[in-house]
């Protein structure tokens, strides 16, 4: 069982629903480290002086803050706590929204929400009128001495809370200075992609899809270790497509007859095990 | 335009689409630098050979992966070949519905521009539009540096969008909540899930999100400008923890009666 990150309160015009917060996210850490090419060395990180490029112990440096041309306003070890917010243990919910106006780009970290002892009736009401309406709550809390916003949502019988990305944190697609073709597709290669694009529909399952390179990567190294590393090939640049018509045709002849969501996906799920063994060998 | 993170092409059919990826997340946050106490010089963390104790430029690093018995030197040429269609291409496995994907499994926000000549930029208007107009999401893989990416590939104002995904696998279970779990067996009384209904309801607006400003930052960049000034930067008194509420549908119905008091 996991162990809660926090525990405090869903706080909704002035009511308190005591709650635990949960990561919701196991990242699989990679196995890799530096190392010096030339000698295979271990590459170690040391904090240098720019001005004199000799090493500075820890206990030397000090926090400052950037004011343009080099100058810097030095921050004391109690002024840097004194930054850090003061935790109130509440998820202040200010308003609530319909659960499709938000952009799933806003997302990003992932927590669940569980019942305090004393808290299951208050939870379990929230969280029912939360799906009953399809509806998503935005609050903030602060986590880690930095207030947040976040979303409260229901999904997978469980509530769910995201920490959210501020509007102005997010590039916008006008800010890219796209280039633009001369000649828009033709009527016929939209038509043809279409097909395309709906011989591939499919449900999607997250259970297809496994991380087969980080499998790849064991393999190899477990050969190269025993002096039997096998060949690599060579890169290939990918070609830009000089007849879109042409090979949107041959896409059309190469794909397989449109089949149902549930058939494509074990498809996928044989494919994906299929390259599992190959990288074993 | 921003220096890419990736270039190479997404695939679909055949169709082979040459795009650039650019970061569509910025960090706004407040930074501080490390300095050196007494010369105030900026301090930078530098790359030692462990052996030599003489700096190593990034390009003469290679990676030591561990297989729990040796550790081998990978060189980032054989990474990239170990896959070497996925290190370049990101072919699209299929083509599904957002809402069929859970919005916990997103992870950081890309885009994704043509380069190459009129090819790319055709190739690439087709892909976008077409998949605008059927709504649909392009999951596929590809390899970056050192590992494998699940992505979803979207449509956002004519702009292929992409976001990372994680695997499965790195997603918790809400079995993992153990006895802090709220499941159906803990059905709320009719009369707490009408009053919690209500309540959410009244509170409903709809989404903007201009309407938020990261108020973190800005109380930081208040007290560096205070101490500029040569003011101090005090710590502000702990803030009370509210205590929960004993009768749950009386606080329901004082809550929702200070809601529609306000309105």
């Amino acid at each position: 069982m996991a162990r809660s990150i926090w525990n405090g309160a869903v706080m909704l015009a002035g009511m308190a629903v005591p709650v635990k917060l949960f990561a919701a996210t196991q990242p699989t850490t990679p196995r890799f480290r530096e190392l010096h090419q030339k000698d295979g060395a271990p590459i170690e990180h040391r904090r240098v002086s720019t001005k004199t490029g000799r090493e500075v112990p820890s206990e030397q440096i000090v926090l400052g803050y950037e004011t343009g041309n080099g100058r810097y306003v030095v921050l004391s070890p109690d002024e840097v706590r004194a930054i850090e917010q003061p935790e109130r243990k509440a998820i202040e919910i200010e308003a609530f929204v319909p659960a499709e106006q938000i952009d799933p780009i806003f997302y990003d970290r992932a927590y669940h929400v569980g019942a305090q002892k004393d808290g299951r009736d208050a939870l379990a009401a929230l969280l029912a009128a939360l799906e009953r309406t399809d509806l998503v709550g935005i609050g903030r809390v602060v986590l880690r001495s930095k207030e947040q916003l976040v979303a409260l949502r229901a999904g997978d019988g469980v509530l769910n809370m995201s920490t959210m990305r501020f509007a102005d944190e997010l590039v916008a697609a006008e800010e890219l200075d796209l280039p633009e073709p001369k000649r828009a597709p033709t009527q016929r290669e939209v038509e043809m992609a279409e097909e395309l694009l709906e011989g591939l529909h499919a449900e999607f399952d997250p259970s297809a899809y496994h991380d087969t390179y980080r499998e790849r990567v064991d393999s190899y190294a477990k050969a190269k270790a025993k002096g039997k590393a096998p060949e690599l090939p060579e890169l290939e640049e990918p070609a830009e497509p000089e007849d879109l018509m042409a090979a949107l045709q041959a896409s059309l002849e190469a794909a397989p007859k449109r089949k149902r969501p549930s058939e494509r996906r074990r498809g996928h799920a044989a494919a994906a095990k299929g390259s599992r063994r190959k990288a074993r060998r | 335009m921003a220096r890419p993170i990736w270039t190479g092409a997404v695939s679909f059919g055949l169709v082979n689409v040459p795009v650039a990826l650019l970061a569509a997340a910025r960090d706004l946050g407040v930074h501080f630098h490390q300095l050196d106490k007494r010369s105030k010089a900026r301090i930078e963390v530098r790359r030692v050979c462990s052996k030599e104790g003489k700096p190593v430029d990034y390009d003469e690093i290679a990676r030591g992966y561990d297989t729990g018995s040796d550790c081998v030197m990978l060189g980032d040429e054989e990474l990239a070949a170990l896959e070497p269609s996925k290190t370049k291409t990101i072919d699209v496995e299929a083509f599904v519905d957002l809402e069929s994907i859970d919005p916990a499994s997103f992870d950081h926000p890309y885009f994704l521009v043509p380069v190459g000549g009129e090819g790319a930029a055709r190739a690439y208007r087709l892909l976008a539009d077409v998949m605008h107009r059927k709504e649909r999401v392009a999951i596929g893989r590809f390899v970056l540096r050192t590992r494998e990416y699940l992505v979803a590939l979207r449509v956002r104002d004519g702009v292929l969008s992409l976001s990372t995904m994680l695997f499965e696998d790195e997603l918790r279970s809400p079995k993992d909540l153990g006895d802090a779990r709220v499941t159906a067996k803990d059905k709320p009384s009719k009369q707490a899930l009408t009053n919690a209904t209500k309540l959410v309801k009244a509170l409903t607006t709809d989404f903007d999100p201009s309407a938020y400003e990261d108020r973190h930052r800005k109380r930081v960049e208040e007290l560096i400008a205070k101490k500029r000034k040569g003011g101090e930067i005090a710590a502000a008194p702990e803030p009370e923890t509210p205590a929960p509420a004993p009768d749950l549908l009386a606080a329901l119905r004082e809550s929702l009666a200070a809601v529609q008091a306000r309105s």
